[in-house]
């Protein structure tokens, strides 16, 4: 099974880099390219099971856009085609239409998703969210944070990856989260995704081709118990 | 104008009037009067006197302590020094500071120099008001990613706030710091090769990665940790700058260093043993030689300063060492430097570790993005023979723990900080470490006692067996 992970030198923030490693540590077959900004991704010639792309700075989005921008149509095709692809953070802005941000900074994105980001500089937004997550048969909760400097707007309920039970959705009052078009799955939740959520990673490595379980997972299983009873709490406040 | 300075003479007078009251109820450490202060004049630091110089302190790590050794030398110099070294680093904290330092009718005429530190992300509302002559920048990591996103951010922060007439003291070894104001005047300070240096990152948290100028990739020459150490980028020719201050034969067991100024070198003394103490003192140094001391004046000054130790300190108690070494919450930076430090060490080493945030706990649930960025990986080291991974995140810890390698067999969980205390081993000859945050400090002194009751409770046990 292989993994191109795109951008490591500016998609490291918020531990999203562990994703990756915890697949490779479920599943021996996981073998993980790494694609540098301005080289043709690998996916784009087939051969690749899942792309993935993390967190960034500002400046690193505007770099991940300069880099695909010149495959913008092909990249399209390949989501239209099934490629599995999964966004964390604000990853998931370079996707959009654009980032507006209220410190005057402005980057138009690829324009695969469709919604804008707003960012407010001075007024970071952090929540825990709490959310569900369903492909035909399978459903699991879905665990999570949010640190973000805005949230995504315009896109309305349609096409979610989870759908919000505590929390902040795609915006304050929405009641979805991220963004599904066939196999890419986007959201706004930072770091650990697939750790913190054994029973969604195992879906994931079913749908690519792989039988084992998540890796160590009694302990993760445990931990992401634990998690679900803090998060159903109603004593905690999902916002910060 | 004239309504703006009657306002705040009422605010200074209320505040200095809350400071007796506070003493008389026990509450004299708070951020009260600069609180009370803001609140009656929220532009009172506009109005506060200055003294003739302003230093500001800040950067992610090392300010609390380069702040505090900085006005323990000035005043060894003869200076006055208005600090907030009893407050916070945020503008009721400075404020709080002015408050006591001012007289009746604002004017500061005690003190020659203040020596502020600086929350970074606090300076847009301190720096139009308090303009620093002087800006000591240590150096920019990754924080707490839910208050300060990334270092690029808060660079950015700095760049927008610190007055075009202040010249900045950077560390050359941190791109990120070096890339703040680039317009204003500055002088470098960085620490040469060393013997422990590497080219390639080691680290999980690598945030200069590419060029600042044209994206090529940075070849490193030699890497300290992290992003820390001298790099260039083949494609433009950027390169990191030169140090004015340079530590050469840095010896951190020996507790020295030479520090080069020109074709001069002149021997220093380190208080500890880290290389973050090395980049204190040399930043400290450089400041002193900014403020016009000779490093002749500088050298005995800095030999008699000790610095706090609320961060880490060692004693032995029955047949084992205790270390408590603050490892900052939400901090993957801090958690980094703490692991690679104590696996570096000689000896066989136990662990208790409680870097919880407490007050998530309670109301919400610590967001642990950061155990990720963490290089638990230090942790998976012979030499660590047993972990106890404490508090409300201890399961986190736990499956972080193995994703680095590190035996089962090794590892316990426990909800209970006391608890967990009882379940480390104290075999003879250990050192038993805490590793806890800030916002722990006053849970961890209390576990770390109750480790001192089972440390000597396991000695009288071992040698009545002997006996």
């Amino acid at each position: 099974m292989r993994c191109e992970v795109l951008f490591p030198e500016v998609c490291h923030l918020c531990g999203d880099g562990m994703n990756i490693r915890y697949l490779r540590q479920s599943c021996e077959a996981v073998e993980v390219i790494e694609t540098p900004l301005n080289s043709r991704p690998v996916f784009l010639d087939g051969g690749v099971d899942l792309v993935y792309l993390g967190s960034a700075t500002e400046d690193g989005l505007r770099r991940i856009v300069a880099s695909l921008l010149p495959y913008r149509q092909e990249i399209e095709q390949r989501i239209d085609e099934g490629q599995w692809m999964l966004l964390t953070g604000n990853a998931l802005d370079a996707l959009g239409e654009y980032v507006d941000c209220d410190d005057g900074w402005r980057l138009d994105g690829l324009g695969l998703l469709p919604t804008h980001a707003e960012y407010h500089m001075m007024d970071r937004h952090n929540s825990f969210f709490l959310g569900t997550f369903e492909d035909g048969d399978f459903s699991t909760e879905i665990v999570g944070f949010k640190s973000l400097f805005g949230h995504t707007y315009g896109a309305g309920q349609e096409d979610p990856l989870f759908t919000l039970v505590r929390g902040v959705g795609r915006y304050p009052g929405c009641g979805v989260e991220g963004f599904r078009r066939n196999h890419l799955m986007a959201t706004y939740l930072t770091g650990p995704l697939l750790i913190l959520n054994p029973p969604f990673t195992g879906w994931l490595l079913r749908q690519l081709g792989c039988d084992g379980a998540p890796a160590f997972e009694e302990a993760a299983m445990e931990n992401y118990r634990r998690r679900l009873e803090e998060f159903h709490d109603l004593h905690r406040d999902p916002l910060y | 104008m004239r309504m703006g300075k009657l306002r705040f003479l009422l605010a200074l007078w209320a505040a200095k009037l809350s400071i007796p009251a506070l003493k008389i109820t026990r509450h004299n450490g708070t951020d009260f009067p600069g609180f009370l202060a803001l609140k009656l004049c929220p532009d009172f630091l506009r109005y506060a006197g200055k003294p003739d110089t302003v230093v500001a302190v800040t950067g992610t790590n090392g300010k609390t302590t380069v702040s505090n050794m900085l006005s323990d030398a000035l005043e060894a110099l003869g200076h006055r020094v208005l600090t907030n070294r009893a407050g916070s680093n945020i503008i009721s904290g400075i404020s709080t500071a002015f408050v006591r330092n001012c007289d009746l009718l604002g004017r500061v005429r005690r003190c020659d120099i203040a020596v502020l530190e600086v929350d970074e992300r606090s300076s847009p509302r301190i720096y139009p008001h308090v303009k620093p002559d002087l800006v000591v920048l240590t150096n920019l990591f990754r924080d707490s990613i839910m208050r300060n996103a990334h270092p690029y951010y808060i660079a950015d922060i700095l760049t927008r706030s610190i007055p075009a007439g202040a010249k900045l003291i950077l560390n050359a070894d941190d791109l990120i710091s070096c890339s703040v104001c680039p317009d204003n005047a500055r002088a470098y300070f960085g620490v040469g090769r060393m013997e422990s240096d590497v080219t390639d990152c080691v680290n999980l948290i690598d945030d200069v990665r590419i060029c600042p100028c044209c994206g090529g990739k940075l070849t490193y020459a030699y890497r300290r940790y992290h992003h820390i150490g001298k790099a260039r980028c083949d494609a433009c020719g950027f390169a990191s700058p030169e140090s004015d201050y340079l530590a050469r034969q840095v010896d951190l067991s020996g507790r020295t260093m030479t520090v080069q100024e020109g074709e001069s070198s002149f021997a220093y003394r380190l208080s500890s043993d880290s290389i973050f103490n090395a980049y204190n003192t040399l930043s400290v140094v450089a400041a002193l030689r900014q403020l016009g001391y000779e490093h002749e004046k500088i050298v005995p000054v800095l030999e008699n300063i000790t610095v706090s130790s609320s961060r880490h300190s060692e004693e032995t108690v029955g047949k084992v060492r205790l270390i408590r070494q603050m490892s900052k919450e939400k901090n993957a930076l801090a958690g980094s430097r703490a692991f690679d430090y104590i696996a570096g060490r000689a000896g066989r080493k136990e662990l208790l570790l409680m870097m919880n945030c407490l007050g998530d706990t309670r109301h919400w649930s610590e967001n642990t993005c950061w155990i990720f960025d963490a290089d638990f990986e230090f942790l998976n080291d012979p030499s660590i023979v047993q972990i106890v991974c404490a508090g409300a995140r201890c399961r986190d810890y736990k499956l972080r723990l193995l994703m680095a390698g590190v035996p089962e067999d090794r590892i316990l969980c426990e909800d209970d900080e006391f608890r967990a205390a009882e379940r480390l081993s104290y075999t003879p000859g250990d050192d038993v470490y805490l590793l806890y945050g800030t916002d722990s400090l006053e849970r961890a002194y209390r576990v770390y006692d109750r480790m001192k009751a089972y440390a000597l409770e396991r000695a009288q046990a071992d040698e009545e067996a002997n006996a």
